[in-house]
């Protein structure tokens, strides 16, 4: 079922938390809402879900109006971050608990309840847990259990709160991967809220970067890395050089051609450090710079350079590396491959960036 | 950052709220309210005049002066010993912790009455000690001193009780700091831990006094209620609502009454002084999830 | 008592603070009790039992029970409702209100008993009203009943206050979003979580109320058999010289005081540890 937000905006006292947020979620899709805490991510899917109501602005589910639908009305299920689980129940009562408050007539008997249960056990691969508790559960386990939980009561969206947000490295990867494929196989819109951009990416098939209760941008985790809307998203998403014009004359310079921004307007090149070529002599349109510190960062060797005040971060393969032979002190050339140019904005940039 | 609201999804029916509002304050008025207001207004019945003559009749006044007394000889024991049992069972592991923290609870279970007895048994006439005392014509039971002694059984808990939870979060990290920083072990305790926890010790003060003040029970089975010399204000009042004088009854009631409502004033000032304490402790701190 | 730390002490003064702790207690409280339990066994079993199941005594338990258990069973129902209100709702006057709850813990017990009595005598404000029904509160076992739900009001509200405070709202969204009606996400989620806390407040006050003496016998009436309580008992056989019932009496007191701390102590420990079992054996494991 398809999701419709038109207009919603919601404040907190003088706290502007959404502000003219539109989104449309199709049938089927996986959806990210990633960015900044305090962006109103978890607020927007709040909303979608019921918990909390919007100042202005609808919902639509399936283009049928359900802004002021009860959250118990509308057949969506809610991941929590910390999981929300019933803590007096044991595994099994949790997933069964959706099924047992039904009203009598829609009620499944208590054969049919055992069945679906253990079969949605089985799903998130935990039916050798349903005798315990809550307690006695790792944190992984314990959101495959919230997620069996959701899926009980057949919704027709499925909502995540940061589903990933409160376990550890290697579990959450193991987790969002194993997500990705139970989406894959069950199809019911999904939207999951995250600040960890790598997991949106990995995981998601569209993203909606936020910022300050607004969307930035829209679209294939390819486009909002590669072809980033704003300075924002490409500050957010990955590492990045800034350049202003005024500075960087000659490498502004290079993308005000793409971009059409008025010649005489002041500007900032954004360039990812993998898309900085070494050279160890002077190319045309290329800035000189020294190099600072050179790190091998598993198969990337990551160098800092230092081009007047400025420092500039560049990432190499460890073969392009080995050739160059890159020491501290050294004098270097760089040249961008490729350059998005933004109007220097008048309020200053939101510090964004995460490593990745 | 905003405080999470109560969304929409877990308010109750407005008619449901209406009805909880008017069950639960209804109750409150009729069993706290109404009993606090009919304390004053009794007190008053025969005006200001009577109310002041009734405190200031010599009986009243001496059994004021005991009250006062008992509490000044219990709070000190007290304040010593809700500080170093909770020393003990909160910076420390040893065996029998469990049991010791349900023995310091335990004159909260005990009936005034029995405690009462059990001094009058071992100090009393006929009690263990009681021909050795006659001997040496020492007077414990019907007299202060036996009324001291079961005022701090009845109170031993307070202290204690609002001590141990507070420390033992509090954790020993600050003292340890202190000891490893060449502070000698006194220093540590008044210049670390006593900063620490005097909120809690005062709170705890504050309720041991309450009661002191007010015990009845205990103190009528060992005071031998003897006018204008082992009467204590709340003997006071019963034997002067026996005798049918509701106003000079009342009247000593009103008086600790007022006291009960300074407890209650103190203990909230305490409390929100407490919470502003750990208020500060926790912006300091990240928040841990945007909402 | 073995008294062996089980960890390096770094911190000074274990030694004298437990030292201190330990002689006040056993002078005061254990050396006293066991005075009680000495006297006490210095009758014969058959003596004890027939003092202990005399025809007063075995009135006044009931009297002492009866009327404990219905006050505690009051407070239990109300204590929810003000427990609730006061940390979900708001309304004017909340924080003067939330504080005037301890009034029952700091207003001395003889004044909560005349003004009770006072209140619902047959010329009293409440009384007034209720003697016309046929009513009658004030010196009869009902008052009993009155005086004890004053006196164990705070112990339900005050234990169930920050277990409420402690509900994740997440829990109540959870089972919303699962379609649970708001009575359901009560009945099933939230009474099953508040459970031990109304059930060691109801104790509290129950436990209270058996010993409690002071707000009682000025609104009971007093009658042997009729509305006396077992406090009141060993006090009159005191009065009339009758040491070793009173002894007997209150050895019955003492005994149940045991079980009642029992009681609470196992119900808090039930609280912190129910579905706790065999946590440590459950990795992530798959």
């Amino acid at each position: 079922m398809s999701i419709e937000i038109r207009s919603i905006g919601k404040r907190f006292g003088s706290f502007v938390a959404l502000e003219n947020v539109n989104l449309h979620v199709p049938t089927g899709e996986l959806v990210a809402l990633l960015g900044p805490s305090g962006c109103g991510k978890t607020t927007l899917l709040r909303i979608i879900a019921g918990m909390e109501s919007a100042d202005c602005g609808q919902v639509l589910f399936a283009g049928e109006e359900a802004t002021h639908l009860h959250a118990r009305d509308r057949k969506v299920g809610f991941v929590f971050q910390h999981y929300a689980l019933f803590r007096h129940m044991s595994v099994f009562e949790n997933v069964a608990f959706g099924l047992r408050v039904k009203p009598r007539k829609l009620r499944p008997g208590e054969p049919e309840i055992r069945r679906r249960v253990a079969e949605l056990l089985q799903l998130v691969q935990l039916d050798w847990l349903a005798d315990r508790y809550p307690s006695q559960l790792s944190g992984g386990q314990r959101q495959r259990i919230a997620l069996a939980r959701a899926l009980a009561v057949e919704p027709r969206v499925l909502l995540l709160d940061e589903p990933f947000g409160a376990l550890d490295t290697k579990v959450r990867k193991e987790l969002r991967r194993w997500l990705r494929r139970l989406h894959d196989e069950l199809h019911i819109s999904s939207v999951f809220v995250t600040h960890d951009q790598e997991e949106a990416l990995e995981v998601a098939d569209r993203v909606v970067v936020m910022n300050r209760g607004r969307i930035e941008q829209i679209g294939t985790p390819d486009e909002v890395y590669s072809s980033p809307a704003s300075p924002f998203v490409y500050q957010f998403l990955g590492n990045v050089n800034v350049f202003h014009s005024r500075v960087h004359g000659a490498w502004a310079e290079v993308g005000r051609v793409h971009t059409g921004a008025a010649a005489d307007a002041e500007a900032m090149a954004f360039v990812r450090p993998h898309d900085i070529e070494i050279e160890r002599h002077p190319v045309a349109g290329s800035l000189q710079a020294d190099v600072q510190e050179v790190h091998a960062i598993g198969p990337r060797v990551r160098v800092e350079l230092a081009h007047a005040s400025e420092l500039i971060e560049v990432e190499l393969t460890r073969e392009r590396a080995a050739a160059l032979a890159l020491v501290r002190g050294q004098q270097v050339w760089l040249k961008p491959r490729q350059v998005r140019v933004f109007a220097t904005p008048t309020t200053t940039l939101e510090e964004g960036g995460s490593g990745i | 950052m905003t405080k999470p609201t109560m969304g929409r999804a877990n308010a109750e029916p407005r008619w449901v709220r209406m009805l909880l509002l008017s069950l639960g304050l209804g109750f409150l008025f009729l069993f706290l309210a109404l009993p606090l207001l009919a304390v004053f207004v009794e007190a008053l019945a025969a005006g200001w005049a009577a109310y002041a003559d009734a405190l200031n009749d010599p009986e009243a006044r001496s059994a004021i002066g005991l009250t006062l007394c008992i509490a000044l000889f219990v709070l000190p024991g007290n304040l010593l010993f809700g500080i170093a049992s909770a020393w003990a069972i909160a910076k420390f592991d040893f065996r029998g912790k469990s049991l010791l923290i349900t023995l310091i609870d335990l004159p909260f279970a005990v009936s005034p009455v029995v405690v009462g007895l059990v001094f009058l048994l071992i100090f009393g006439a006929q009690g263990l000690f009681g021909p050795w005392l006659a001997a040496h014509d020492i007077k414990v039971v019907f007299a202060l001193p036996g009324m001291i002694v079961v005022t701090m059984f009845i109170t031993c808990p307070f202290v204690a009780r609002e001590l141990i939870p507070l420390m033992q979060a509090q954790g020993k990290e600050e003292e340890e700091a202190a000891l490893s920083l060449g502070s000698t072990a006194w220093q540590m305790f008044f210049r670390v831990t006593v900063p620490n926890i005097k909120w809690g010790l005062l709170y705890g003060v504050i309720l041991a006094n309450a009661r002191a003040m007010g015990e009845f029970g205990a103190v009528s089975v060992v005071s031998g209620h003897i006018r204008g010399e082992t009467n204590t204000l709340p003997l006071h009042v019963e034997i002067l609502y026996n005798e049918y004088n509701a106003v000079g009854a009342f009247a000593a009631a009103s008086v600790l009454a007022l006291l009960a409502l300074l407890t209650l004033l103190a203990k909230a000032i305490v409390e929100w002084r407490m919470r502003r304490e750990t208020r500060m402790l926790a912006v300091a701190l990240p928040p841990e999830r945007q909402r | 008592m073995p008294l062996r730390s089980l960890r390096q002490k770094v911190l000074p003064g274990f030694g004298l603070s437990l030292g201190c702790a330990l002689v006040y207690l056993s002078l005061l409280i254990l050396l006293p009790l066991s005075g009680l339990a000495f006297k006490a066994s210095q009758l014969s079993l058959s003596e004890f039992w027939a003092i202990a199941s005399g025809e007063r005594a075995l009135a006044s338990y009931r009297v002492t029970f009866g009327a404990s258990l219905l006050a505690a069973l009051i407070n239990a129902f109300f204590g929810l409702i003000v427990a609730w209100i006061l940390v979900r709702y708001s309304f004017p006057g909340k924080r003067l209100i939330d504080s005037l709850v301890d009034l029952p813990f700091a207003l001395p017990t003889a004044v909560a008993g005349i003004t009770l009595a006072t209140l619902y005598a047959g010329n009293g404000w409440i009384g007034r009203h209720l003697e016309p029904l046929g009513v009658k509160v004030a010196f009869s076992p009902l008052g009993i009943v009155v005086a004890l739900t004053f006196i164990g009001l705070p112990f339900v509200v005050r234990t169930l206050q920050p277990v409420i405070e402690d509900i994740e709202p997440e829990i109540e969204e959870a089972a919303a979003s699962l379609g649970a009606s708001r009575l359901q996400t009560f009945l099933r989620v939230l009474l099953p979580a508040l459970l031990p806390a109304l059930l060691t407040g109801f104790t509290l006050a129950f436990s209270r109320s058996i010993g409690e003496y002071g707000s009682v016998i000025f609104i009971a009436g007093n009658m042997p058999l009729i509305s006396e309580i077992t406090p009141l008992l060993i006090i009159s056989k005191l009065e009339q010289y009758d040491v070793v019932g009173a002894t007997a009496l209150a050895m019955v007191m003492l005994i149940i005081s045991f079980v009642m701390l029992l009681a609470v102590n196992a119900l808090q420990w039930w609280a912190a540890n129910r579905h706790q079992a065999h946590a440590a054996s459950a990795g992530e494991r798959r």
